[in-house]
């Protein structure tokens, strides 16, 4: 197989050279010294490039927080926040802000009252909680009654915003749309608003869409149910291992109280990244940055999780029965991102499970036929702390999950006894280089790159340095990290068996 | 705490200074720069002497060449009990390898230089295309080429598409939404209608290579393809290349047939699967949609933006921010250019407001009839359109994308920039008008897809319609031959098969066997090549057994006695037989011939109807059906009229290497022990592909058997 690889790339490079190159050497500084990066007094970091290609622009808010952060007892807090930053502010999504602002402290009195109650589970005075829900029933709909519902979003999209939307990872909330590029104004109107002072209304229906969305993603969807086990037995320390969209019972727990300490706590101008790509001059999008982001006083940067998982001292494996057809998900333990190990350890993955060239896919979906889809990857749940290299399968029908298992690990065994190839080696150099060149054709793409760069490595142009990196591995350095972190001991294993009926 | 509560004061401190408050007021009163203008980038056409229609985009910002390939074929096309014809061909054109290269080199060089070439067949569309870095132009078109004139379709790539595809049907209940997505279109279209119809293991196992040259071949034809491209090239140059991979193909002459119309008939209706594995019902409520011709066309994109459209929509803000039913709600009234598109409101709630959640959705459709849209909700739905318009033209994949379609359609070029144009006169009432024309609220197909026992509402008790209940049980690939049982056929299948016991030693020997033991090899035949299996087994009538077969010095056991049993389940562990094990088990013994011999006066144990003549592996033979007292046929026996001996079986089974199919065991070597004669090798092919060979070296009848042997094992 390889030695044919071999040949046929010999002719790819032949072929290239017959062609003359119409854009052979891309020059990556030429983008990168478009970026202009201006820190407010605040400590907001603000990232814009100009892209002048169409009048649009997209922009991002990358709060430096994620689930990881959500507070004992409370998980899946910060995707909660992240709900009610759409709810509105003093000015925005309101009929009355006084009158509301005192309806949603009887509610909020009302509610941990019941939470009270309900805390006392099986010791519970049930008349008392019928007579509290109904009062807590009541209170939610009178604050109801003063709410312009989903204002913030309404005039985001009559405006011509398109893309509205955001996302909570373990290791980040990031908020994003993109506009007609003319109206950068009202983006920093309308997001420095909602992150100035935002009115978390509707708190206790968000709850239940939340809860809707749990019921959707995690309990009503077996892969949603084998991920949610996994990372439970992954992470015994760390909160990599708690879901990032909360226990059903925390849902239905937390108050406003909560949900306010913790924009508080982790949503100060220091602990936020904003980007403006697109149709913009910089100057013009500092000065109104200064205006409208400006106004948020200073808050230090909150402390960082000092948890550290600990080694873990045997394999660990769960099987799970379920209706469904079989999953298999295996990881190991890997550093963080910014590990010098790190960028060999993605390499690695790629080499096992990327595309149709792979060693996984090639044996089992090719070959053997044993596998409907095979992959691998590194960095789950995050980036931020050290996170798992995943090997996943879905077994063709007929087929199982410990044949497929025993193929993976003749797999894993390959790459820690033999070189990565030469020619495999230039593949994934090639494949990095394309798919970053096709990732800065979008804006909101590019505003997310630099945002992450920014968060993890502390530096937006680590984003322009990928590429050398993954240039310098070996495949000695492939093959040291492979037998360094590919073992047995570092091993977690889920696999989801189909319930014989 | 003290801390934040302490920043939080200064927070509001800061506040009242009289910052910049933003409000929807303040937000109306920003004054914006002219925006920049929209350059709408020309796109050339040039269409080729052999018809093919070419859409050029040169655009120099990043060193990409971007291809995107419309095919005039879909699986409309393809016949009804070849379902999935259509969408393994697009699958195979790309793995399946050309006349220059086979598939796996194709993915080598794609993956060398970090591109990619992807097809695929859709209803009513098929589609290439190509991404690579533009210093590999050539290479991408080429290899467009020579995937869309000279597939070669590899036997073992088409495989690997059944597989994928048999797997996919396997999965196809896990998520519910999916099955929700899938059955809605059968609701409104029709089971059989193109528009909704699905693969089943029977329409994919009916699909073979040669289909898949034949429906190349009739309907990829030049003229039926149109090319776009875009990206960092000299468009006189990119012609030029274009040509000279695609000038030399002749033009075929084969009109593509129309997609067919779709009749629909309004009524009210509630269709509910079951899944009970889920707390979370998915609800579609709705009819058939329109057109993107159609009159009104303008006024319902306004229409649908605030009846389910983003945020602030009125099922946005009713069904999940107010009742907080569901976190996934929509609603459309969709449009197509050549068939209606779909009316459609959806939410996933618990399980617990399942009827509430369709009683919300109802009432908004009704609401658009009754009550006018707001100035806010016009705002919405109207200035969103306009003022998002420019998000049409950013990026150069839409522009030269879209034209393409339009092209194909016979749609004016700017049939967009006309739509807009209505948008802005859009009012109000014209929204009223437009639910009023389009949407039924009283005219409901309601699909419940989730657990009924936990419903707040019970489907009958919707005030919906009647209620039918679909089983989305997925059934099995079996080919059920209609069999004709008459009293000739029967008397002549008892007399067949009484010739054949008689052949094989007769009735009596038979029901005088009370054990067998019997070791050998099983050669199973594997993707990676041939495994030689020793196996011992031991038979007690009629239902202990106990096999044990070593492969790579490992014991796997595989013991049963009556309705319990035990097997390996892992190398090293033993397990308890399920339920399903002990069915298949049975099954199983029904087809062995000393049962089927010494069962062969036990009337109504076995019924055999005569089939008539036939061949297998060549050999001319007569074909018994053995058919159950539910007259369901548990296996096919072929007889060697010269000799009266069963030369073979054929029956539905599983096969070594999972999947279900069209098994055949031919038997050869008879050798005779205990007064019976029996093969001592049979192999077995499933669906055409060889299994196995099982080939038996020691026989014995009625020897000592140790009743330990049917205990689970101690390892």
């Amino acid at each position: 197989m390889k030695r044919k690889a071999l040949g046929l790339f010999l002719g790819i490079c032949a072929l290239a050279l017959t062609v003359a190159p119409s854009g052979h050497a891309f020059d990556f500084t030429q983008v990168e010294e478009k970026v202009v990066e201006h820190t407010l007094d605040n400590g907001l970091t603000l990232l814009i490039m100009p892209r002048h290609d169409a009048p649009v622009a997209s922009f991002v808010t990358w709060a430096n927080v994620g689930s990881a952060d959500d507070p004992k007892g409370y998980t899946g807090l910060a995707h909660m926040f992240e709900h009610m930053a759409f709810k509105g502010t003093r000015t925005l999504g309101t009929k009355d802000i006084e009158a509301e602002l005192k309806a949603i402290a009887k509610e909020d009195s009302i509610f941990m009252e019941l939470r009270a109650e309900r805390n006392k589970g099986l010791l519970a005075d049930s008349a008392r909680l019928v007579e509290l829900e109904e009062a807590y029933n009541e209170a939610r709909e009178a604050s109801y009654q003063l709410v312009v519902p989903n204002e913030f979003g309404n005039v985001v999209e009559r405006e011509g915003g398109v893309g509205l939307n955001a996302f909570t990872a373990y290791d980040q909330t990031a908020y994003f749309f993109s506009l007609p590029s003319n109206k950068v104004e009202l983006w920093m109107a309308l997001e420095s608003e909602r992150f100035l002072n935002p009115v978390l209304r509707e708190m206790y229906k968000e709850r239940d869409v939340v809860a809707e969305e749990r019921r959707m993603r995690t309990e009503s969807n077996p892969i949603g149910r084998a991920i949610e086990e996994f990372l439970a037995l992954a992470y015994k320390a760390h909160p990599y291992g708690v879901p990032g969209i909360g226990h059903m019972s925390d849902i239905q727990y937390y108050s406003r109280k909560e949900a306010k300490a913790f924009f508080d706590k982790y949503y100060g101008p220091s602990n936020l990244t904003i980007a403006v790509v697109g149709d913009v001059k910089p100057k013009d999008v500092i000065k109104l940055a200064e205006e409208y982001w400006g106004r948020i006083p200073y808050r230090p940067a909150p402390e960082r999780i000092a948890t550290v998982e600990p080694e873990q001292l045997g394999e660990r494996r769960m099987v799970l029965e379920d209706p469904a057809q079989p999953v298999y998900l295996v990881g190991w333990h890997v550093p963080q991102i910014i590990h010098p190990d790190r960028v060999a350890v993605d390499m690695l993955m790629e080499h096992l499970g990327q595309g149709r060239t792979s060693i996984l896919y090639e044996t089992m979906v090719k070959e053997k036929k044993m596998a409907m889809q095979v992959g691998g990857f590194s960095g789950f749940p995050g980036n931020k702390y050290p996170g798992m290299a995943m090997v996943y399968a879905l077994p063709a029908q007929g087929h199982d999950n410990y044949e497929c298992e025993e193929e993976i690990f003749t797999a894993i065994e390959r790459v820690k006894e033999e070189l990565v190839s030469q020619e495999d080696l230039e593949k994934m150099r090639a494949r990095a280089k394309a798919s970053f060149i096709n990732s800065i054709a979008s804006n909101t793409g590019i505003a997310m790159q630099l945002c992450e760069a920014q968060q993890y490595y502390g530096d937006w142009r680590e984003m322009f340095r990928q590429l050398d990196k993954i240039n310098a591995v070996t495949a000695e350095d492939i093959q040291r990290v492979a037998n360094e972190y590919l073992t047995e001991k570092n091993r977690v294993v889920v696999m989801m068996n189909t319930t014989q009926s | 705490m003290k801390r934040s509560i302490v920043l939080l004061m200064i927070g509001a401190a800061m506040l009242s200074l009289g910052a910049i408050a933003v409000s929807a007021q303040h937000v109306d009163k920003l004054e914006y720069p002219q925006l920049n203008k929209l350059e709408i980038p020309e796109v050339d056409k040039v269409t080729l002497e052999n018809g093919m229609r070419l859409y050029i985009l040169e655009d120099n910002a990043l060193p990409i060449f971007r291809a995107s390939v419309r095919i005039n074929v879909g699986s409309h096309l393809e016949p009804a009990d070849k379902i999935g014809l259509a969408s393994m061909t697009g699958t195979v054109l790309r793995t399946g390898g050309t006349t220059k290269w086979t598939g796996d080199e194709i993915d080598e060089m794609l993956e060398g230089i970090g591109g990619s070439v992807e097809t695929s067949i859709g209803r009513l569309s098929g589609g290439a295309s190509v991404n690579v870095l533009s210093e590999y132009t050539d290479l991408g078109l080429e290899v467009l080429a020579e995937i869309l004139r000279n597939p070669t379709f590899d036997e073992d790539k088409v495989e690997l598409a059944k597989v994928t595809e048999r797997s996919a049907i396997s999965r196809r209940n896990d998520d519910p939404m999916d099955i929700a997505m899938r059955e809605f279109r059968k609701v409104i279209y029709g089971p059989e209608s193109v528009y909704a119809r699905h693969t089943e293991y029977k329409t994919v196992n009916a699909v073979t290579r040669d289909d898949m040259v034949a429906f190349h071949e009739q309907w990829f034809h030049p003229e039926n393809i149109q090319i776009a491209v875009w990206g960092a090239f000299d468009k006189d140059e990119i012609v030029q290349k274009i040509k000279q991979y695609f000038a030399d193909w002749p033009k075929g002459n084969v009109e593509v047939p129309a997609a067919p119309e779709v009749d629909y008939e309004f009524d009210r209706h509630v269709y509910y699967a079951e899944k009970t594995d889920v707390n979370q019902s998915n609800v579609m409520v709705g009819h058939i949609g329109g057109m993107v011709t159609d009159p009104d066309y303008a006024d319902r994109i306004v229409m649908n933006s605030i009846f389910g459209g983003g945020f602030g929509s009125r099922l946005f803000n009713q069904v999940r921010s107010k009742e907080g039913l569901a976190y996934a709600t929509f609603g459309s009234y969709t449009a197509n250019i050549t068939h209606p598109g779909l009316c459609i409101g959806f939410a996933s709630t618990k399980s617990e407001t399942t009827g509430k959640a369709v009683n919300e959705i109802v009432k908004q459709m009704e609401r658009m009839q009754t009550d006018p849209p707001t100035e806010d909700e016009m705002r919405m739905g109207k200035d969103g359109y306009l003022n998002s318009f420019v998000f049409n033209f950013d990026t150069r994949s839409e522009v030269v994308n879209r034209l393409m379609n339009y092209d194909f359609h016979n749609l004016p070029e700017d049939f967009l920039v006309q739509e807009k144009e209505k948008v802005e006169k859009v009012t109000a009432e014209d929204v009223v008008a437009a639910a009023k024309a389009n949407l039924h609220p009283d005219q409901l197909r309601v699909l419940l897809v989730g657990n009924k026992a936990d419903f707040d509402v019970q489907p009958e008790e919707m005030g919906m319609g009647p209620v039918t209940e679909i089983d989305i049980t997925i059934p099995s690939g079996e080919e059920k031959q209609e069999l004709a049982i008459t009293p000739e056929n029967l008397a002549k299948g008892q007399e067949m098969l009484a010739r054949a016991a008689e052949a094989h030693g007769g009735v009596a020997n038979f029901t005088a066997i009370k054990s067998m033991s019997v070791n050998g090899t099983m050669t199973v035949s594997t993707p990676q090549g041939e495994f030689p299996i020793p196996v011992e087994s031991v038979e007690v009538l009629p239902d202990k057994s106990y096999t044990v077969a070593t492969m790579m010095g490992q014991k796997m056991y595989d013991i049963r006695d009556g309705s319990k049993g035990w097997k390996t389940i892992a190398p090293g562990t033993i397990g308890e037989k399920t339920e399903e094990d002990i069915l298949q088990a049975k099954e199983s013994q029904r087809r062995d011939l000393v049962m089927i011999f010494s069962h062969l006066n036990d009337d109504p144990y076995y019924q055999a109807v005569y089939e008539g003549s036939g061949q297998l592996e060549g050999q001319e033979v007569e074909w018994v059906a053995l058919v159950d007292q539910q007259e369901e046929t548990i296996t096919r026996i072929a007889i060697d009229p010269a000799t009266n001996q069963v030369v073979g079986q054929s029956y539905w089974g599983s096969g070594m290497m999972g999947g279900e199919g069209t098994i055949v065991a031919a038997y050869s070597e008879f050798t005779e022990a205990g007064g019976v004669t029996l093969p001592s090798k049979t192999v077995r092919t499933m669906d055409g592909q060889k299994m196995s060979v099982m080939e038996v070296s020691e026989v014995t009848i009625n020897g000592d058997v140790s009743a330990d042997l049917f205990t689970k094992p101690t390892m």
